[in-house]
């Protein structure tokens, strides 16, 4: 590109830029006028229909996780004299920055008893932790901004932004003023409150839990170690097992360990169950044995039964490290099964990476990688395939008892990417992935946390 | 192979060299350590089956990873902590001693509290404190950490200056580059490596207690003064009391302790083990100090409160002779270092933490600004309010005066926290623990009260 078409461009870019700016700057302003700060709110007076005061402000509940996308108000919580009293989102007539005027003279005050799926949000959200699932990031909620829509109060966005914080701690009448500078749709959020898990589950998933599930494992994995322990477990509720096991796989050991313990037995069990075999292995040896028991009562027979058999075997052998999702497939078998066959294992399609020839009475003939079954001929036989890669020099399998040091030895030696792990009879019983022989190689980096100061 | 022999991991010679090894690793790479610790202690019988090379190898792993409670309280026998002690020492012989009996029960209950929220809660004190109060009352205990802090700081770049005079080189010349080389090897990730250098340097220290001893002090003095209370009334010793609280149980530490368990993924089941690492970390830390004030008033007990580095390094002469104040330098500049980036660092997180930021010294300034500014700048102005021509000993006593005042605001947040049964349910402080957590808060409080009103008494010239 020539320096003036470069220069054009980034004129353009410019110009482009501050039309933007400006367009954002004008919706903001309107924005601004017709949301309500939270942290404003609180504390203001309520006034009747006269203008006459009868009581302030003390926290503003919402239903949320109710049908709607943003969750309605459903009344406040006002003091009025000494008391403490609800005042439904009826008699509400309107909410501004900095009062609140009833709708009619008349007031139906009743004491506050929280019903299944409300919130104070002052109490229990403001301040407190929230998964922004837009920015992938565990944030905590600096101001809540209601705004009247259809005659309703909805609850639309948090704000997370540090000037905000300052607006609350600067004088009282910067506080009614909403500062919208970074704002998260409501919809984006996924926040935890006291009591706000009440309710079915299916109903309270609705906002969050097509953003929570667009996220990757290793993403979940890092929010879900930035979070408090209660917040965690309600995090974990959110998602379903699967979804939530892969997250798991990626987390530190440590926090992983820790997670386990602290979610209901029925949960963690069932977290255990869909995690790949090797990992939740891997999770199960860190536990106490009576905790591990615990667990692994609550798995079906034969899933528990193959854990138990993994976890025999040392941690730092080809055994203990092993995943047992394993392919087999005999001598007459076509590519064409064969291939059809792992296209119903593709939610396994990280631990699988070769597949192993076996004869009649289960003895192992040969390992072959998944690029061979990919450019061979649909009728051929995998026995036909395997004498052919013969030629190439006989396949590797490594003893359950091997070190990992040795796997790793001989996985260079090989040149492959995964190894058979065998019993005494060549009999194929699981499969060492070379991700498992780098963790084992690797130094566990964590990240460059405030933790190395600690350490 | 069958299956039997291999069960057990711990059974086989191969796996015992095994542990062994990892144990070496981590001693060569923080990285492990996270977990390192908790498996560490938990499988130390194991350390009976291993050859004494590796024993050793163990040992020095366990304390490469010693836990938050050992590390934080630990980190109070810094430059100003030294000062302070030897202070103490000088000027009262073995006059405080009782007193630092006193505080080392504070400070093991204090450190108990902040590691009990920590494992709890799986949040850091700046988190909760903002969740359970307002956001004004966070400001006000983050502002106070920040204050308290930046005194620290101060004195931590005072302290390497003062090493750097007993060694001849002014310290105009050696403050900025040290405090730039400290920011950058912190920004710039090499510095966990600077870190264990700084680690072994302060180990200088330890050579106070062997000072202690043969120093030859009169024991049955140390005795009585450790049982029988001993109170002056005037205002020096007040002072000087204050100061002892402040740099013993200084604000940062709590906020560090509680990090320090979140941080490393502590688990509740391992609360006990994490309990007695913020007990023995506690009375460990007080037990150095204790020893420093010995030895120093030993050696020069009774001349008055201490003039300069120079004569700190003196309590060392029984150890070293004429290398006592090469020795003493070596150590302050190790401890001085280290404090210097992990106190700056512990504020930034903090405030980070309850702000909601990002914060990591792994990112670059544009992802976690709030944070790296925030570290910046307390780096910065330590180092500048270092260079002014001022007294090194006054100031770094005037830091622990400071800390002093501070510290009641942040321990009645931590009381009133670990009171509620609505953040740590079963683990909130029992009638007892309630008790004794409000008289040692009290009792910390009163002496920092007695300060202020005699200091600004003596404003009037009534004091």
């Amino acid at each position: 590109m020539t320096s003036n078409t470069m220069l054009m461009s980034t004129t353009a870019k410019l110009r482009g830029r501050r039309v933007q700016l400006v367009r954002q700057a004008t919706a903001t302003r309107s924005v601004r006028e017709t949301l309500v700060s939270l942290a404003g709110l609180t504390g203001r007076p309520v006034l009747n229909p006269m203008g006459d005061e009868v009581g302030r402000v003390v926290d503003v509940v919402a239903r949320l996780y109710g049908n709607d996308a943003y969750p309605p108000v459903t009344g406040l919580v006002v003091r009025v004299g000494r008391r403490r009293s609800f005042l439904a989102a009826s008699a509400i007539g309107q909410i501004a920055g900095d009062r609140v005027r009833l709708s009619s003279a008349r007031m139906d005050l009743s004491e506050f008893v929280r019903r299944p799926g409300e919130v104070l949000l002052g109490r229990d959200v403001l301040d407190h932790q929230l998964v922004d699932v837009d920015g992938v990031q565990v944030n905590r909620a600096a101001d809540l901004y209601l705004a009247p829509v259809g005659g309703r109060v909805l609850l639309v966005g948090v704000d997370v932004s540090l000037p905000t914080l300052l607006r609350r701690l600067g004088p009282r009448r910067w506080q009614a003023r909403a500062t919208p500078e970074r704002v998260v749709d409501w919809q984006t959020v996924a926040p935890f409150a006291e009591n706000a898990t009440d309710g079915p589950a299916e109903v309270r998933l609705r906002s969050s839990r097509g953003a929570l599930h667009r996220l990757r494992p290793a993403e979940l994995a890092d929010l879900l170690e930035d979070l408090g322990r209660a917040e965690r477990q309600q995090l974990l509720a959110m998602l379903d097992p699967g979804h939530a096991a892969d997250a798991l796989e990626e987390m530190e050991p440590a926090e992983l360990e820790n997670l386990l313990r602290e979610a209901p037995p029925e949960r963690a069990a069932r977290l255990v169950e869909e995690m790949e075999p090797d990992e939740a292995v891997e999770a199960l040896r860190d536990l106490h044995t009576d905790e591990r028991e615990q667990l692994l009562t609550r798995i079906p027979d034969a899933e528990a039964a193959q854990l138990r058999g993994l976890l025999a075997y040392p941690e730092d052998t080809a055994g203990g490290s092993m995943t047992t999702r394993l392919v087999t497939a005999v001598r007459d078998q076509t590519v064409a099964e064969l291939r059809a066959e792992l296209a119903t294992s593709a939610e396994h399609r990280t631990e699988i990476d070769a597949v192993a020839l076996v004869s009649a009475d289960g003895r192992l003939l040969a390992d072959i990688p998944l690029f061979d079954l990919a450019v061979a001929d649909d009728r051929t036989t995998l026995g036909e395939l395997a004498d052919w890669l013969a030629q190439f020099g006989g396949h590797d399998a490594v003893q359950a008892g091997a070190r990992l040091g040795e796997v790793a030895e001989q996985l260079v030696a090989a040149r492959a990417s995964s190894l058979l792990v065998v019993d005494e009879q060549q009999r194929p019983l699981g499969r060492i992935l070379a991700d498992d022989v780098l963790d084992y190689l690797l130094p566990a980096r964590g990240r460059l946390h405030f933790r190395r100061f600690l350490q | 192979m069958s299956l039997d022999t291999d069960s057990t991991p711990d059974s086989t010679p191969d796996s015992a060299a095994q542990s062994a090894r990892v144990g070496e690793t981590t001693a060569s790479g923080p990285a492990v350590a996270s977990s390192g610790l908790t498996r560490g202690l938990a499988r130390v019988p194991l350390l009976g089956r291993v050859t004494r090379w590796n024993r050793w190898a163990r040992l020095a792993a366990l304390a490469g990873v010693a836990g938050p409670g050992l590390v934080a309280a630990n980190a109070g026998n810094d430059a100003a902590g030294i000062a302070t002690y030897a202070s103490a020492g000088s000027q009262y012989v073995y006059g405080t001693l009782f007193f630092m009996v006193l505080v080392t029960v504070a400070l093991v209950l204090v450190q108990e509290m902040a590691v009990r929220l920590g494992a709890f809660t799986g949040k850091g004190l700046g988190a909760l404190i903002r969740e359970q109060f307002s956001l004004r009352a966070t400001a006000l205990a983050l502002t106070c950490l920040l204050l308290a802090n930046t005194g620290l700081v101060v004195s931590e770049f005072a302290g390497i200056g003062a090493a750097f005079e007993l060694l001849g080189v002014p310290k105009w010349a050696i403050i900025p580059p040290a405090a730039l080389l400290l920011w950058a090897l912190v920004l710039f990730g090499s510095y966990r490596y600077a870190e264990r250098i700084f680690l072994v340097m302060s180990l200088v220290f330890f050579a106070y207690p062997i000072a202690m001893i043969l120093g030859h002090p009169n024991w049955g003095k140390v005795g009585h003064s450790l049982v029988v209370p001993h109170l002056q009334g005037d205002k020096g010793f007040i002072l000087l009391a204050v100061a002892l609280i402040g740099t013993t149980v200084s604000p940062y530490m709590q906020f560090y302790a509680a990090a320090g368990v979140v941080d490393r993924g502590t688990k509740v089941a391992d609360y006990p083990l994490i309990r007695a690492d913020a007990i023995i970390g506690a009375v460990f830390a007080c037990g150095i100090s204790l020893t420093i004030i010995i030895a120093t008033a030993t050696t020069i007990g009774g001349t008055g409160p201490l003039a300069s580095a120079a004569q700190a390094a003196k309590a060392l002469e029984p150890v070293a002779g004429q290398s006592a104040e090469v020795l003493f330098a070596v150590g302050l500049i190790g401890a001085s270092a280290l404090a210097g980036a992990v106190v700056p660092l512990s504020a930034s997180y903090a405030i980070g933490e309850a702000a909601g930021v990002e914060r990591s010294v792994s990112r670059r300034f544009r992802d976690a600004p709030f944070f790296l500014s925030l570290f910046t700048a307390q780096i910065a102005l330590g180092a500048a309010v270092a260079m002014t021509p001022i007294d090194v000993i006054q100031l770094l006593i005037g830091t622990q005066v400071l800390q002093g005042l501070i510290t009641p605001v942040v321990l009645v947040y931590l009381l009133i926290l670990t009171n509620r049964r609505s953040v740590l349910g079963a683990a909130a402080n029992g009638p007892r623990y309630r008790i004794a957590a409000t008289v040692v808060v009290v009792g910390v409080a009163a002496m920092s009260t007695i300060l202020l009103v005699q200091t600004v008494l003596s404003w009037f010239g009534l004091g």
